[in-house]
């Protein structure tokens, strides 16, 4: 699979804009010099900058052949960081240790109770809900390569839908994620098959994103991966509405050259939406600014934010994280849609067109009778399949008490304060700021009957409690969601009010019901009239 | 090949204006009789009384020889009848063709785009929009014009530009095809508001009011439902507008004009005898500012004047009764 690749990006390299190799070459030893002017003083950095150094020498001198040599070993050592290792005496003891463990996580942390948990007492099944269209999964991972699109917000993800896919007896998948996926928890007891690290850090002209050619190849080699594709929820919170599917497309686009292989290339590549859906998340103060970014700035790449932080809180700060983690995690499966967002029929393994005739879907890629390449066509048909996919993640989220009590809050203090912009709206709520109890219970009342209304609608799933109980409950519920997790509570009752404590945490949860169209509901705020 | 769907006064023109341009012409008509005199006469006097259509077109009552081989699918049928025909479409159309849409308009009821239609009936994905202030009788004359080929594919609008560009139709390029869907199916409200306020005799100064805040409704709740701002500031946004709301030869000018002399509304349908798509996009408009939560006073008027037994007095006078607010809105994302 390297040798392929190798033989790609060197095929690549040799027509670049007709400037050689050595041009090449040398644009990239630049770009990496760069690179790690800003990089961290540790092992990776020093081995890169001794590797690079030996390059330099070497370039000058080296013949044709010997530049070719040298992009090879460029392009394998980038290769090599982001290919998977797929152990398999790591996956045999992470399947069986990790539900014990992140049972017990789940519900505390704490020494004795995690083995109180390896000794056999609950176990992980009980927590992590596996709900919608898990058998259409099986069906499609029956054919063959599938993509898993889960929502993504936090290294715990991972794990998570590591364990989901054994549960659901799914061969072990390639996970595709940042070079931030560095913890040592999900790092070595990974259920999955291997991950794949993005280089996106590095900008050199060679590899011409490497992770992309790594996951075609990989593809077209029958892997079958998940891909927390960048963005699907913002720091903010919400989903995104526009999803960066880079990684997602560039498989797709190889749809053509792929083998006939029957079965398997009359549905495509599926690509299978998923969401995680939990009480309470893990959050970054130091990502609090970026969350309130416009959309389009919020991809910030976490790593940069990381080398902040000192050697061994990575950890304690991801153990943190699953402590986090509510009694129960939704994860949902919705349904698989081919590489150019149509659905698949998974019985007749088809991508039909929208009224169910048969189609043919390379011929979406045909001009004048033959396949053309045409990157903007390409692109758009990928923004589609991202369009798609941004429907299923709302579908499918499971709205829960948190961030209902978190929305009808914000929605209260929103019309009290009347702040032109989110921001001064923010900074207005400030800390300790009280809200009589009786009015966010209303505000609650209304928002989940638009939440009810929404879900007949087929457009949101509603969590425990959301379909009967009143306001009053889902404000208690919501309330010791918010409160008993974070160093400083979100919102706390005091007396008859409650008391804003973070403002920032709670426009988090309040974002996991962005893209509802909730916002001037009339149920949620009867008096305040359109916009 | 291009193929037209429908031959109203808009596709016949459409087809002769490609067909002028070199290229050849299959125009899909159900009418057997429309058929024989395209193809015998080259006339279509019940839909364009004069025009003498080009030689490159040829007519067919049969969908799938009008579409079959055609590098362009150009669909002009009337939005209440436009799922029909997509639907037929569905059944003869290849993944690869491209296909443009001219009718502007909502489907009643869903309120969807013609462009969405397109997607849930067939299965075309390389789809855009042709829209614009395109009066069909002057065209016909070849008189000058422009008009925007709207997708999300370049292949598409440069296909589009290919067909329609000569010395006589400027073709721009957009991609926001949401906002030039939405801009020219409410503007035709505004048109009829228009309609209303010449026939009232209320002075320019408050036609330029009407005018003004029905494009300040349209773009409000147009980008509400994804258009951007600008695309309304554009020619399938406000130049359709002017052309809509001054043209006596408008439809829907002249549907205000008639209700304003106190017309019944079906009387007055009767009498014009050819759809009017602002009295259903009125509907629409309505729905869709309640669902999103928008102000728009003025569309709501044109909606009771219709349906509800307003009068146009009582309504001219609501809304110069409101309070006004800011001139030009401003678009942000906050809470």
């Amino acid at each position: 699979m390297i040798a392929r690749k190798v033989e790609r990006i060197l095929a690549d390299a040799s027509v670049d804009g007709g400037r050689g190799l050595g041009a090449v070459i040398n644009e990239t030893l630049y770009h990496e010099r760069r690179r790690l002017q800003g990089a961290p003083d540790d092992e990776r950095s020093r081995a890169d900058g001794a590797f690079h150094a030996r390059v330099r020498r070497d370039l000058p001198h080296a013949t044709p052949a010997r530049q070719r040599a040298l992009v090879r070993e460029i392009v394998a050592r980038y290769v090599g960081e982001i290919t998977g290792h797929f152990d398999p005496r790591v996956y045999r003891f992470a399947t069986r240790v990790l539900p014990y463990a992140l049972s017990g996580l789940m519900q505390r942390f704490s020494p004795s109770a995690l083995l109180g948990e390896l000794r056999g007492a609950s176990q992980l099944d009980e927590h992590l809900l596996l709900e919608g269209e898990v058998k259409g999964l099986q069906g499609v991972a029956a054919l063959g390569t599938v993509i898993l699109a889960p929502t993504h917000s936090s290294n715990l993800d991972s794990l998570l839908i590591g364990y989901a896919i054994y549960r659901m007896k799914l061969p072990p998948f390639l996970y595709g994620a940042g070079l931030n996926l560095s913890n040592p928890s999900p790092a070595s007891s990974c259920t999955t098959s291997g991950r794949t690290r993005s280089t996106a850090a590095r900008p050199t002209p060679l590899p011409r994103d490497p992770r992309k050619e790594y996951a075609t190849v990989a593809l077209e080699g029958g892997a079958t991966t998940s891909s927390s594709l960048a963005g699907t929820r913002s720091r903010s919170g919400e989903i995104e509405s526009r999803v960066k599917l880079g990684g997602a497309w560039a498989p797709g686009s190889r749809v053509p050259p792929q083998p006939a292989c029957g079965r398997e290339r009359r549905a495509g590549l599926p690509v299978v939406p998923c969401t995680i859906s939990r009480t309470r998340w893990c959050w970054r103060r130091r990502l609090a600014g970026r969350a309130q970014l416009p959309p389009g700035d919020r991809q910030v790449p976490l790593r940069r934010g990381r080398r902040r932080v000192p050697p061994g809180a990575a950890l304690v700060d991801f153990l943190r994280g699953i402590a986090g983690l509510d009694l129960r995690v939704h994860v949902r499966i919705g349904r698989a849609l081919d590489p150019f967002g149509d659905d698949v029929d998974v019985g007749r393994a088809t991508s039909p067109d929208p009224r169910g005739r048969p189609l043919d879907p390379q011929r979406y890629l045909l001009r004048d009778g033959a396949v053309i390449e045409d990157p903007a066509r390409d692109a758009e048909y990928t923004r589609a399949l991202g369009r798609r996919l941004v429907e299923a993640w709302r579908r499918d989220s499971v709205a829960l008490p948190t961030s209902v009590l978190a929305f009808a809050l914000l929605d209260v203090l929103r019309r009290d304060l009347a702040q032109p912009d989110l921001y001064r709206l923010l900074r207005a709520i400030g800390a300790d700021t009280p809200v009589d109890t009786a009015r966010v219970e209303a505000a609650v009342d209304g928002l989940v009957a638009e939440l009810q209304a929404l879900e007949r609608a087929g457009r949101i799933q509603l969590g425990d409690g959301l379909r009967t109980t009143d306001g009053r409950d889902v404000v208690a519920r919501g309330l010791r969601g918010l409160g008993a997790y974070h160093a400083t509570p979100v919102v706390e009752r005091r007396g008859a009010q409650l008391v804003v404590l973070d403002a920032d945490l709670l426009f988090f949860y309040r974002n996991r019901l962005e893209g509802y169209g909730l916002l001037g509901a009339p149920r949620l705020c009867p008096a305040a009239g359109p916009r | 090949m291009i193929a037209v769907l429908g031959a109203g006064n808009w596709g016949t023109t459409l087809a002769d204006l490609i067909a002028s341009n070199g290229h050849a012409v299959r125009l899909w008509t159900r009418q057997p009789e429309q058929r024989e005199e395209i193809n015998a006469r080259h006339t279509n006097e019940g839909a364009v009384p004069g025009l003498r259509i080009a030689e490159g077109v040829t007519a067919t009552s049969e969908l799938g020889e009008a579409v079959r081989g055609a590098e362009l699918v150009v669909v002009v049928i009337p939005s209440q009848g436009f799922r029909e025909v997509s639907s037929a479409l569905g059944d003869v159309l290849a993944p690869e063709q491209v296909v443009l849409h001219a009718t502007k308009g909502l489907e009643r009821e869903s309120n969807v785009r013609m462009t969405e239609i397109l997607s849930q009936e067939t299965c075309a994905r390389q789809i855009g929009v042709i829209s614009g202030p395109n009066i069909a009788a002057e065209i016909a004359r070849k008189k000058p014009a422009g008009t925007v080929v709207a997708s999300r594919f370049p292949h598409v609008v440069e296909l589009g530009r290919r067909a329609l560009s000569c010395p006589r139709m400027m073709v721009f390029a957009g991609d926001d095809v949401t906002g030039v869907e939405l801009s020219s199916a409410f503007k035709n409200v505004v048109a009829i508001a228009a309609g209303i306020a010449t026939e009232m005799d209320v002075g320019e100064n408050a036609r330029s009011l009407l005018v003004t805040r029905g494009l300040a409704e349209i773009t409000r709740l147009a980008v509400t439902m994804g258009a951007a701002p600008l695309t309304l500031a554009g020619l399938a946004g406000i130049g359709d507008l002017m052309v809509t709301c001054a043209s006596p030869l408008s439809r829907n000018h002249r549907v205000g004009v008639a209700l304003a002399k106190g017309e019944r509304l079906p009387e007055i349908l009767s009498k014009l005898g050819m759809v009017a798509e602002g009295v259903h996009a009125a509907v629409a408009a309505r729905d869709l500012a309640r669902r999103h939560h928008v102000e728009a006073p003025l569309l709501d008027a044109v909606y009771r004047v219709l349906y509800e037994g307003l009068s146009c007095e009582q309504g001219l006078a609501e809304l110069m009764t409101l309070p006004a607010g800011r001139d030009v809105a401003r678009f942000q994302s906050t809470l």
